[in-house]
């Protein structure tokens, strides 16, 4: 029926995968063992190195020739591992040890190789020395996210003209990756970052700006101001949603007026921020549209009013109890719950 | 006539057992080419993430707040333990909402005790219909902990209310008695934060059997003793390092583990959150979501993560880890027919022609004919229909190949997180694998025809879970 031959030959085969693989598992293992003593031997002995070298500030030879002995993945993690504890002149140190032992010229190599991931790789080591190089730079336009992303990451401690404006254009990347460290790299920049901003906003419209009015809210400043204004008319909801979050957290006069003109936009996510962001400044002057919003058709808005109604206190509190009359059922049980809320409900 | 009918049944045997040898040949085919998927795949993760700067993201205030939904029934005696490893993950924006689903013993007590709790009022949008909600706590020592008392109604329904109460842009989902690691969150949220499309992103779990642990943290992995433990081990590593990363390479994964899971709370509220009359309910609301997507848009990706674990006690006597396989069937047909609608229907792209008739044709149906190509091929020897050396064949094709392809995937763990780090681990780990195939996998074919039958009858039930605890035997605690 089956050639016994065929089945012999099947038997092998399968015999033969499985002693490779149990070589392969028991090889891996034994190699594992051996080179992870090894490792933990030259790491100790390396970390003793570098921490001699950075804290005394003189250069001895033979810890030099140690580090420069060690195998390069050894050699990087314990670069890579110091460079956490170190800022200042620590960090300075620890930048021409790296150079003396070419592990810096070994990165900008990298940086410079055509794979991306050795790219990554070079642009991590540079990153975390804090090592200002324009090569790094060119990789803020990457072909790939991730060295863009990492690139991104080390603009947040080079917080100089150029690369803020390349850092700004770089919030219209069309990957959420690159995207998001550049977002995270300009609020790590400080307030420095505020006036090319606040410019980048002026010039810029839809998800790009989108991505630059997060960054606004959490810098928050007046120099904001007039761009959260035009951007709350963008015909894109998500950006006038980052507007109005933005115009709460400006928390101007004209921020205020404008806030309470957006609790009747077409968006329920845009009233909602603009009531939240009305309570946060507890603007008693927009206490009646806040209480028009208690009979608003969703959830989130009737939310967001009651209890920004609560904030602005005495005159929002009447508004509540009289809502608790309305012939509204949704807009009186709101105005119920609100009112049943603790102190520290609120607050929170 | 006596004559004619034995040539018949010959001939039905015959290409009856040859159809059986077809479909194990493009079975282990396939998982041949999951696991070359899952090999490009683990490569390219791991040189993503090496020496990446997680504590960016630990100190960021972009980074998306994440509300953990922990529900937990009758758990006296592990809750705290569970509860202060979870207020110990490193997550920046972190609430735990622990949900207490009409516990009977003294759960709730044991957290208003341990964890100063004092009751509060909030308000909440119920968008799905639950069972009434009891009492709402906060804790005076830790403002992240938010406790539900609720009247029970099961997982789903706890999971649910806990969709109700969360503040966070992610709920991630998870069993009481599961120890997340660390850094699990961190390493598990990187896809939200790299892609728009992602609703679920889920990690690996790992088998806590017999590893030292303390504090609920997993000090020290070790490959259990206990060959049932032992031969899960080997089934986990199986199903979520070649299993789930291979299809993830291939998108078409449609399965986050229910005891850690991370979804887009908004996307599961708009699907209408966990389904109460079903046993599958977490692979309902993963099929759920990636349905929708293609019907209504919206993101739609589901992403496994390799590196974020997290550990679970598995059954180590033979009559529970029956139980379990056989709810876990029933599920899974459930959710199958459930959705049959996408079955070859190219409006769900490659999920509806590809990976929802694979989940039929391999996953669902393989103890059918595994036990259709098992009794005849017994029955064929006995009649001298087939002779031995197709039976060896036969044997090779449907289990040696599996044994092999699983060898490799101990290979893949050992040169991705080699967890196993003793001789002792290896040889244990290598040996469950060899004798999976010798009984425990042709046990479980039973357990997953019972299922299947279960499931044809109607029977929704859960079964009881008996757990030895992880620091000292802490008695039985039931799922409802």
């Amino acid at each position: 029926m089956v050639d016994r031959h065929f089945l012999d030959v099947v038997m092998f085969v399968e015999i033969a995968l499985l002693v490779l693989a149990a070589a392969l598992f028991f090889a891996h293992g034994l190699w594992l063992f051996v080179t992870h003593r090894r490792v933990l031997r030259q790491t100790e002995l390396a970390r003793q190195s570098l921490t001699r070298l950075v804290t005394r500030g003189t250069v001895n030879v033979e810890d030099i020739q140690l580090l420069r002995d060690l195998p390069q993945d050894v050699q990087e993690t314990v670069f890579l591992d110091t460079s956490r504890n170190l800022t200042g002149s620590g960090k300075e140190r620890l930048r021409f040890v790296a150079r003396e032992v070419s592990l810096l010229e070994r990165a900008q190599k990298l940086c410079e190789s055509s794979r991306w991931t050795r790219r990554l790789r070079g642009t991590r080591l540079l990153s975390r020395m804090d090592v200002v190089d324009p090569k790094v730079t060119a990789l803020l336009a990457d072909p790939h996210p991730a060295v863009r992303a990492q690139a991104a990451e080390w603009a947040a401690a080079q917080p100089s003209e150029p690369i803020i404006r390349a850092m700004l254009e770089m919030l219209a990347d069309p990957e959420t990756q690159a995207r998001f460290a550049v977002q995270d790299a300009l609020l790590r920049m400080g307030s420095i970052v505020a006036a090319p901003l606040a410019a980048y906003l002026e010039t810029h419209t839809g998800s790009p700006a989108e991505s630059g009015l997060r960054v606004a809210e959490a810098v928050a400043g007046t120099n904001f101001l007039s761009a959260a204004i035009r951007h709350s008319s963008s015909d894109v909801s998500g950006v006038r949603v980052a507007a109005t979050n933005l115009l709460g957290a400006i928390g101007d006069a004209q921020a205020a007026e404008r806030l309470t003109a957006l609790l009747k936009d077409s968006d329920s996510r845009v009233r909602a921020a603009a009531a939240h962001g009305l309570g946060r400044m507890q603007h008693w002057q927009a206490g009646s549209q806040l209480a028009e919003c208690l009979r608003d058709s969703k959830w989130q808005v009737r939310r967001e009013a009651g209890l920004a109604l609560r904030a602005i206190g005495a005159p929002g509190a009447l508004l509540l109890r009289r809502a608790l009359k309305s012939d509204d059922r949704f807009a009186a049980d709101m105005a119920q719950l609100v009112l049943d809320l603790p102190e520290a409900a609120t607050a929170a | 006539m006596n004559e004619i009918l034995a040539s018949v049944m010959n001939q039905i045997l015959l290409k009856g057992q040859f159809l059986v040898l077809v479909y194990f040949l493009g079975v282990n085919g396939w998982y041949l080419v999951l696991l070359v998927s899952s090999l490009l795949e683990m490569r390219r993760h791991m040189l993503l993430i090496a020496d990446e700067s997680r504590h960016l993201l630990l100190s960021s205030t972009l980074s998306p707040r994440i509300s953990i939904l922990a529900p937990a029934f009758n758990e006296e005696a592990t809750i705290e333990v569970s509860l202060r490893a979870l207020l110990a993950l490193q997550y920046p924006n972190l609430e735990v909402i622990v949900i207490s689903d009409g516990s009977k013993d003294r759960t709730v007590q044991v957290l208003k005790e341990r964890f100063d709790l004092v009751p509060v009022k909030t308000i909440y949008e119920q968008r799905i219909k639950t069972k009434p909600v009891r009492d709402l706590y906060r804790s005076g020592t830790y403002s992240a902990l938010v406790v539900v008392d609720k009247e029970n109604g099961g997982k789903a329904d706890a999971l649910n209310v806990g969709l109700s109460f969360a503040r966070g842009d992610l709920v991630c989902a998870m069993d009481a008695d599961t120890l997340i690691e660390p850094d699990g969150l961190q390493r598990m949220v990187r896809p939200f934060l790299y892609a728009t499309d992602v609703v679920a992103t889920g990690g690996t779990i790992r088998v806590v059997n017999g590893s030292e642990v303390r504090l609920g943290r997993v000090i020290q992995a070790r490959v259990p003793g206990n060959p049932l433990a032992g031969m899960q081990v080997v089934e986990y590593l199986r199903a979520f390092l070649f299993g789930r990363l291979g299809w993830n390479r291939l998108g078409g994964n449609i399965i986050i583990s229910g005891a850690f899971g991370l979804f887009r709370r908004e996307a599961v509220l708009n699907a209408g959150g966990y389904l109460h009359d079903t046993v599958g309910e977490d692979m309902e609301l993963v099929l759920r979501l990636k349905r929708l997507s293609y019907e209504k848009g919206g993101p739609g990706k589901i992403a496994f993560v390799p590196d974020p674990v997290a550990w679970t006690e598995v059954p180590e006597s033979m009559k529970v880890l029956g139980r379990q396989r056989d709810r876990w069937h029933r599920g899974l047909a459930d959710v199958l027919w459930r959705h049959r609608k996408m079955m070859f229907n190219p409006r769900y792209g490659i999920t509806g022609l590809f990976v929802f008739p694979y989940y039929v044709f391999v996953e669902l149906l393989a103890p059918v004919i595994e036990a259709v190509g098992l009794g005849a091929l017994v029955f064929g020897l006995f009649f001298g229909v087939v002779d031995w050396t197709f039976a060896g064949l036969f044997y090779l094709t449907a289990y040696g190949l599996g044994t092999a392809l699983t060898s490799f995937t101990l290979i893949l763990e050992d040169l991705s997180f080699h967890r196993y780090d003793t001789f002792r681990d290896r040889v244990l780990l290598f040996s469950w694998a060899m004798l999976e195939n010798l009984g425990y996998r042709q046990i479980t074919v039973y357990w997953r025809l019972r299922g299947l039958w279960k499931f044809l009858r109607g029977r929704k039930d859960w079964g009881v879970m008996e757990r030895k605890g992880f620091q000292k035997p802490v008695g039985v605690v039931g799922t409802n």
